[in-house]
């Protein structure tokens, strides 16, 4: 730390800096092309006006899309915490046979790709006869969701010191209110965390909405890709910001509650 | 039933929900997908003809290369940019690395949609660095719809990923072994090459496998940012899924990217510190 403009260290940082700056334009860009005057996608943006946000809210087909994508996401998220967290307990805290295995399974949507888990449920779909659109969607966002969800609510069930479970059973408690009472609110903060990324995850999944999603029930990133593929309407530019706002928003609030529970 | 295996039984019964529905929505689709490659596409007649077609067709060894070139690629590219992030970071008091972190998480966490909308903007015929080299008199390049543009992409997806296991490896490192080289008279270059480098090999390996992993599914990148030419296996699933409606076929390929992506990650589960995200009692 002694020297601090040595040749090593100004080569070092400058590259760290150029390569950050690299990572994070894209999802800045946006920003000023969003709030452009006029009706295409021009950098740097010429004027100030909202004219592409009253588009998104004025064209057909947006506004819709997003909200089969926020219920969607809703529904996943409460669903995956409603598996997840009890099964994360079970992994955490269990000595059964078999355990290591069945972490293995819960948690293998992460390494097995996406369009592999949309061409199944795609193919399963028909041969179930499963027809309505949003559960479509919604059990196969769970599926993409739930190791993200038992993967954070383990990680903070290690967290939490056994001698406060300890205290409680010798105190009187039975095993319930130990759950309900002792391991449940310590572990609120991660099951917030968790709940937030599978939001975020179900919010912008593609591949699977485009292979599961049926014509009425359209998300908002299947019509987006299907737009920039096609057409690139101005209108993308409003959408990335807001979408990119909300990252930022999620990532902000998950690190909050991360440094409030240390 | 003695208490203890009652115990067990009941805390392993939590997971019974998990289970059944991953069961029922992740098992058997997996399965039916497996099911559908080994059968006719119209009837439930036994066939391997899918399996026969892929080896005979030239599309799907092209794309397979297309894909393992690309995954190489892609790799060596995300290492490059994520080590000096990783470093850099390391060395960082721990308030001003949280700072750092936050300008790696927005990008981690925007929709990649979005960074691919993004690119689009930035590498285009008219786009932003077109725009600059044409005030140098330079250009225009053709940067996006091709190699480049995915290379582009998909290194800039995946540096995160790479930065994660590197830095935790850097920050875990006793500083006394970059002391003791120094004093030994060693510059800083050399402290670097021979002692840091080389201890955060395990780190850099586990960072490559994952990334690895990840580039086997990539789709949106190569649709988006690509041509033709860097068409992945991701989207030759689609292909034959969705416009050629050969769902056995389609399934044969997805069969094969699985296949694939076990094997590269039962090689992370032996990698020392790459192992399983729940395995903390296995250390």
């Amino acid at each position: 730390m002694e020297e601090h403009a040595s040749p090593w260290r100004i080569a070092v940082n400058t590259t760290a800096v150029a390569i950050l700056i690299f990572l994070v334009l894209p999802s800045l860009i946006v920003v000023p092309i969003s709030f452009g005057d006029s009706n295409e996608i021009v950098f740097p943006p010429k004027g100030f006006s909202l004219i592409l946000f009253e588009r998104f809210f004025s064209e057909p087909g947006w506004v819709d899309t997003a909200w089969v994508s926020f219920r969607v996401a809703v529904w996943t998220t409460m669903i995956a915490v409603c598996l997840g967290v009890p099964a994360a307990y079970a992994l955490a805290r269990g000595r059964f046979p078999g355990k290591r295995f069945l972490g293995i399974f819960l948690l293998s949507p992460i390494m097995i790709p996406h369009v592999v888990i949309a061409l199944s449920l795609f193919v399963y779909y028909v041969q179930i006869n499963l027809n309505h659109g949003e559960l479509r969607l919604v059990c196969a966002h769970v599926v993409a969701t739930l190791p993200f969800i038992i993967v954070t609510s383990h990680a903070g069930m290690k967290n939490i010191d056994p001698a406060l479970e300890q205290a409680a059973t010798i105190m009187g408690a039975g095993k319930m209110t130990v759950l309900f009472r002792v391991t449940i609110p310590l572990l609120i903060p991660s099951i917030i965390s968790g709940a937030l990324f599978a939001f975020l995850i179900s919010f912008d999944e593609v591949i699977i909405s485009w292979f599961v999603s049926k014509a009425e029930s359209t998300t908002l990133p299947v019509k987006m890709y299907s737009s920039i593929q096609w057409e690139t309407s101005p209108v993308l530019a409003s959408i990335s910001t807001m979408l990119t706002g909300l990252s930022v928003l999620i990532a902000l609030v998950v690190a909050m509650i991360q440094k409030k529970s240390k | 039933m003695t208490p203890e295996l009652r115990e067990q039984a009941r805390i392993a019964a939590f997971a019974a929900p998990a289970t059944i529905f991953m069961l029922a929505m992740f098992a058997v689709p997996l399965f039916a997908v497996f099911w559908q490659s080994i059968t006719t596409n119209s009837g439930d007649e036994f066939s391997l003809a899918a399996y026969a077609k892929i080896l005979s067709t030239p599309i799907f060894a092209k794309v397979a290369y297309t894909t393992f070139e690309i995954s190489i690629g892609a790799t060596i590219f995300a290492f490059v940019l994520a080590y000096p992030i990783a470093y850099f970071l390391a060395k960082q008091p721990s308030r001003r690395r949280a700072f750092f972190m936050i300008l790696i998480l927005v990008p981690f966490w925007t929709s990649s949609l979005v960074k691919s909308f993004a690119f689009t903007i930035i590498l285009g015929h008219a786009g932003v660095i077109n725009d600059i080299l044409g005030m140098f008199g330079l250009g225009p390049v053709k940067m996006l719809y091709n190699r480049f543009g995915v290379m582009v992409g998909m290194s800039h997806f995946l540096v995160p990923f790479m930065v994660f296991p590197i830095m935790a490896n850097l920050i875990g490192q006793p500083p006394e072994l970059a002391k003791a080289a120094a004093i030994m008279g060693a510059n800083k270059l050399n402290v670097f090459l021979r002692v840091t480098f080389p201890l955060s090999l395990p780190g850099v390996v586990a960072g490559a496998l994952l990334v690895f992993i990840l580039c086997l599914g990539f789709y949106l990148v190569p649709a988006l940012l690509g041509s033709r030419h860097d068409m992945m296996m991701s989207n030759l699933v689609d292909f034959y899924a969705r416009e050629v409606l050969d769902w056995s076929m389609a399934s044969a390929i997805a069969v094969f990217l699985t296949v694939a992506a076990i094997i590269a990650a039962s090689l992370i589960s032996m990698v020392k510190g790459g192992g399983s995200i729940l395995s903390e009692e296995a250390r």
